[in-house]
């Protein structure tokens, strides 16, 4: 790759010396006045590295993963707040939820997700009459299978697996006969009553591919929901996938393959 | 009697070919009417939805963003423990304050009971499945008989919202229960 490059310059170099210097300097000039200007609000910061450089229709560098930390999630419903606010997702439709687990020392399992913990946990439950062995919060959202069942039922081409791996919904052709929304394992689809079509999360593939980190990852504040490129060593999943971690999927069994992973997940969750 | 049956057999024969024709004609020019050109470039879709989906508009923006035009709030902000907090968690979206750097609607600034239901969302400690040892957890009416103040006190009458810490530790310096350059606690503010 370097290579070429520098033979491309030698031979710029060699086209036409003087204009090869205006290039240069130009070319400085307008980097340093870059520097100066404050860059615009359409400038968006880079948290995830090397998202520029990929201007084509599908991302062909990366293979993105995401991992929810069920030890530190504290159940505050920022993530679905923010989730709300970007899509604008109706009342009563959630396409991130987070749903709080309670194990007795029966091993009786209470869940619960007042209103998808858009409001957060507000009351404690009542219903619990042993004492509790266990209890966490599990934030669900879009599973990205690499084998989506939902992609595979969709008669009209609407649902669709991108080449970088994001499963998408294409609102223009969609009929909303639900057969995605049953098809899914994990129940992450809805029919938005605003569009009338089939509704999900995206992973916030227009934040993404924007070099922003989903809505959700953004605003947790004890980085619970960790996002990143597995083909990137010095990423923080590629660091958590390759230690010695109870990591898991959810519903292994119907074999999507989800690339949602979860960190520290109990077997009553599975 | 023999050709005229054969010419009428022909005919009916004819007669299907050409309903197949017409049916075949008309299949040929709905799919070019309702199938987009670029379906199926890719796959069993519209190349055009990812474009689509790629451009939708980014309503949340990072705190960075927020902090670049607020600096005073972003010096107590970062130098706090709620640095990890988002701006846009209690103010709302960016996308409804500013445009192209430039404001263009006020944002919601939480009051009273507000204030106080925000940050029971993480700090109530009656919600149970909480990691103990991650954020600090108080139960409500008793952290305020604890601190001998009011049961009808606001969270921020006591704790700046952006940096909870800070005027605690403020006023404890000022009635010498810390020394001047001794941190209460080294990850506080």
């Amino acid at each position: 790759m370097d290579e070429l490059k520098l033979s491309e310059i030698k031979e710029e170099i060699q086209k036409d010396r003087r204009a090869f210097i205006k290039n240069v300097l130009g070319g400085t000039i307008a980097g340093s006045l870059f520097l100066v200007i404050p860059a615009g609000a359409m400038e968006f910061p880079q948290q995830i590295p090397g998202m520029k450089d990929e201007k084509g229709t599908f991302i062909t560098q990366k293979k993105f993963a995401f991992i929810v930390d069920i030890t530190r999630c504290i159940g505050c419903g920022s993530c679905c707040v923010a989730d709300k606010n970007e899509y604008k997702v109706p009342d009563g439709n959630y396409r991130t939820w987070v749903e709080r687990y309670i194990i007795d020392d029966h091993d009786n399992v209470f869940v619960d997700a007042p209103n998808g913990g858009l409001d957060g946990y507000t009351e404690p439950r009542e219903d619990v009459t042993n004492p509790v062995r266990d209890t966490f919060f599990v934030p669900k959202l879009c599973n990205m299978c690499e084998k989506p069942s939902c992609v595979q039922v969709c008669p009209v081409g609407a649902t669709y697996q991108t080449e970088d791996g994001f499963v998408l919904i294409d609102d223009k052709r969609c009929v909303a006969c639900s057969y995605c929304v049953q098809a899914c394992p994990y129940s992450v689809r809805f029919i938005n009553p605003v569009t009338k079509t089939a509704d999900k999360c995206t992973w916030c593939y227009h934040r993404v591919r924007k070099g922003l980190l989903p809505a959700c990852v953004n605003v947790c504040p004890v980085q619970a929901r960790k996002f990143g490129d597995l083909n990137d060593k010095k990423s923080e999943v590629y660091d958590i996938m390759r230690q010695p971690h109870v990591i898991s999927v959810l519903k292994h069994g119907m074999g999507n393959k989800p690339s949602l992973h979860y960190l520290g997940l109990r077997r009553e969750v599975v | 009697m023999e050709p005229e049956y054969k010419s009428k057999y022909n005919a009916h024969l004819i007669k299907v070919i050409l309903v197949l024709i017409v049916l075949g004609a008309g299949v040929i020019a709905a799919q070019a009417l309702f199938i987009p050109s670029d379906f199926g470039e890719y796959g069993h879709y519209r190349t055009g939805a990812v474009e689509d989906e790629r451009n939708r508009l980014v309503r949340n923006q990072t705190n960075e963003s927020c902090l670049k035009c607020h600096p005073y709030i972003k010096k107590i902000h970062l130098g706090g423990v709620h640095k990890t907090v988002s701006c846009e968690f209690c103010h709302g979206p960016n996308a409804d304050h500013a445009v192209d750097g430039k404001k263009i609607a006020d944002m919601p600034v939480k009051r009273g009971e507000d204030i106080k239901a925000l940050c029971l969302r993480c700090h109530n400690k009656i919600i149970r499945a909480r990691p103990e040892e991650s954020i600090k957890m108080i139960a409500m009416p008793q952290h305020l008989e604890e601190k001998r103040v009011q049961t009808t006190h606001i969270c921020n009458q006591c704790h700046h919202v952006h940096a909870p810490m800070k005027w605690v530790i403020e006023a404890k310096r000022a009635h010498g229960l810390i020394k001047e350059e001794e941190k209460l606690f080294p990850w506080m503010n």
